[in-house]
């Protein structure tokens, strides 16, 4: 059984008068434990399935499972619990809030859970040391490089070692060797902590470093990349 | 208590966003000072011209007499005023004052008979520095009122020009009832002869009654004994007296109140002011924590608690500031002769800390209620 499965998913708004169907009656499952690349052109789709995935937004119709919890079915309440226990989420634009520093930006999410402050100490410190920015920790946003605010914005991301981790363009803000370092950290999430990672990208060259890449257009699945295993290479 | 875990959070917030956190808090700090000032002196005002069922104390003035160098009645009254019945003390008083109009800074001179304490005028007055002896004893000895004493630095065995008079300092007195307070009791001849050197001549007489239900009746008999003298009474509870002395001062603290509930009105608007802009600039934030897991009601808790912070702390700065500035200066609105302390009390305190709660609260539920209102994706679409 797939981690995540949906069904007829559709989802749409209204912009003025001009109803817009970002994602039109999709039908997708994605392995638990897989690393998926999600391409396509703007407007097609992707972020909206993202956020779909990631309960921070809900179908128009069609149902959308994940780990056995059908998320179309909760509430917000619900919602916001659920996504706590379960994903993380990374944006492309870092998302950090600037009043906090590195390590309190880390610890937000673990204030929903019922931990010590010392069982939260030792959960950011070790986030922090696995993307490699625990010196950095009592710097605030402003401080850092573009690549040292995404390796936060990781860290955050998997502190609570939620099942899903979902990218939305992780390296479009950096330069190619930042860009590398961040994909080598993610795949090493997914392959050595066993994390499902959902990824969305421009880049094709960014696909190597996933198992499989789905392309979307029109808010329909046009074509799937089978599955494999990721490059070794070096992103350049 | 769940929610306590994220008051650091909420302090963070209130802490790094220092300028508009400082401004907000002055400003509240400054209109709550001013509202628990009005307070203090609403305060005083009841305390000196509210009557109690257990008030005993009337005064005799001289009717159609207002000020108390125009108040001349004969200080031989006093024997005919023991005489009717319900009387329980009779003081003859000379009252002196540097100055006839209101002011925060009156010394109020009263004369009273060196034999008044032991006929039980004063029971309710406790000397708490110096010695009554030593105030019998010579006749230039003042007993001051404790304000007017802490007002001006004086201290027992201290000699000082009062009001053109010069007096030594015998003892300091308290005393509950507001009049007591900001005088200095001389002996009363000394105090005739110091002032208008009208021997014989005093200002009013300071009556006690047997018991509070006679107070009305004592009154009538009083000013008709004296109906057709050539120096008629008017007879009032003291209270009243003052009430009707301070009716000025009354009526500008009355309006006063209207301006300190105009502060509180300006603490919601700071406060709301604060937080709306504040939620404004942070509807990304919001939406980013609520990826991370924050429910809507958590984010509207969060900004109710930083408005609660904002408008509590400035209220206890602003409200132990006005505390301590009304405690340390005991300032007294004086007319006549007549006392109205601005009085500091615990309870003006806890009242501007329960209406900085309410306000807190009030306004920020509606910039709460809208921030967690706001769709999340559409939220990151809009950046």
């Amino acid at each position: 059984m797939a981690l995540i499965e949906c069904r007829k998913l559709t989802r749409s708004y209204q912009k003025g008068s001009t109803t817009i169907t970002p994602l039109n009656g999709l039908d997708l499952d994605i392995e638990e434990g897989s690393f998926t690349a999600l391409m396509g052109p703007s407007g097609s789709g992707k972020t909206t399935l993202l956020n779909l995935v990631a309960g921070i937004d809900s179908p128009t119709s069609g149902t959308l499972t994940v780990g056995g919890v059908q998320l179309d079915r909760l509430s917000h309440a619900q919602l916001a619990h659920w996504r706590a226990d379960n994903v993380g989420y990374i944006f492309q634009l870092y998302n950090l809030i600037p009043v906090l520093t590195a390590y309190e930006n880390v610890e937000l999410p673990l204030l929903l859970h019922e931990l010590t402050a010392t069982e939260r100490h030792r959960k950011v410190a070790a986030a922090l040391e696995l993307v490699g920015i625990a010196d950095r920790h009592d710097h605030y946003p402003r401080q850092l490089s573009g690549g040292q605010e995404q390796r936060v914005a990781i860290a955050r991301a998997i502190v609570s070692d939620p099942k899903i981790i979902v990218a939305d363009e992780p390296t479009g803000d950096l330069d190619r060797a930042a860009a590398a370092e961040i994909l080598t950290l993610l795949r090493a999430i997914n392959h050595d902590l066993g994390r499902t990672l959902i990824m969305v990208t421009h880049d094709p060259k960014t696909t190597k470093y996933a198992q499989r890449t789905l392309h979307l257009d029109k808010g329909k699945l046009l074509e799937v990349e089978p599955a494999r295993e990721p490059s070794s290479a070096v992103h350049r | 208590m769940q929610i306590l875990r994220f008051l650091p959070l909420v302090m963070k917030y209130v802490t790094r966003y220092r300028g508009r956190s400082l401004l907000t808090v002055g400003g509240v700090a400054t209109a709550m000072f001013l509202f628990y000032s009005v307070q203090a002196m609403y305060q005083g005002v009841k305390e000196a011209t509210h009557a109690t069922s257990a008030d005993t104390r009337l005064v005799v003035y001289r009717q159609d007499r207002y000020c108390p160098y125009s108040s001349n009645l004969p200080q031989d009254y006093a024997n005919r005023i023991a005489a009717i019945e319900g009387v329980k003390t009779v003081v003859p008083v000379k009252v002196a004052v540097n100055n006839c109009r209101t002011s925060l800074d009156v010394v109020t001179f009263r004369g009273v008979p060196v034999d008044a304490v032991e006929k039980g005028a004063f029971g309710h007055v406790k000397i708490i520095n110096g010695s009554l002896e030593d105030w019998k004893r010579r006749s230039d000895a003042a007993l001051l009122g404790d304000r007017l004493a802490a007002r001006r630095g004086l201290k027992v065995g201290d000699r000082v020009d009062l009001a053109g008079i010069t007096i030594y300092i015998a003892g300091i007195i308290h005393s509950p009832e507001a009049q007591d307070q900001a005088v200095a009791y001389g002996h009363l001849d000394f105090v005739q002869r110091a002032s208008d050197n009208k021997v014989g001549i005093v200002t009013q007489f300071n009556v006690t009654v047997a018991a509070p239900d006679q107070m009305n009746r004592v009154a009538k008999v009083i000013d008709a004994e004296f109906r057709d003298a050539a120096e008629p009474t008017a007879t009032w509870p003291e209270k009243t007296f003052v009430a009707r002395a301070a009716s000025d001062i009354v009526e500008i603290v009355g309006f006063a109140r209207w301006l300190g509930w105009a502060c509180v009105a300006g603490v919601f608007a700071l406060v709301f002011n604060a937080i709306v802009l504040s939620v404004q600039d942070r509807v990304r934030d919001h939406a980013i924590m609520q990826t991370l897991g924050y429910s809507e009601s958590l984010i509207a808790k969060l900004i109710i608690g930083e408005s609660l912070v904002l408008s509590l702390s400035g209220a206890l700065i602003g409200l132990v500031a006005a505390a301590v500035v009304t405690s340390w200066a005991n300032f007294s609105f004086s007319v006549e002769g007549l006392s109205i302390h601005v009085r500091a009390t615990v309870g003006s305190v806890g009242v501007g800390l329960a209406l900085s709660l309410l306000t807190g609260i009030i306004a920020g539920l509606v910039p709460a209620w809208q921030a967690s209102r706001h769709d999340i994706a559409a939220c990151f679409r809009a950046a």
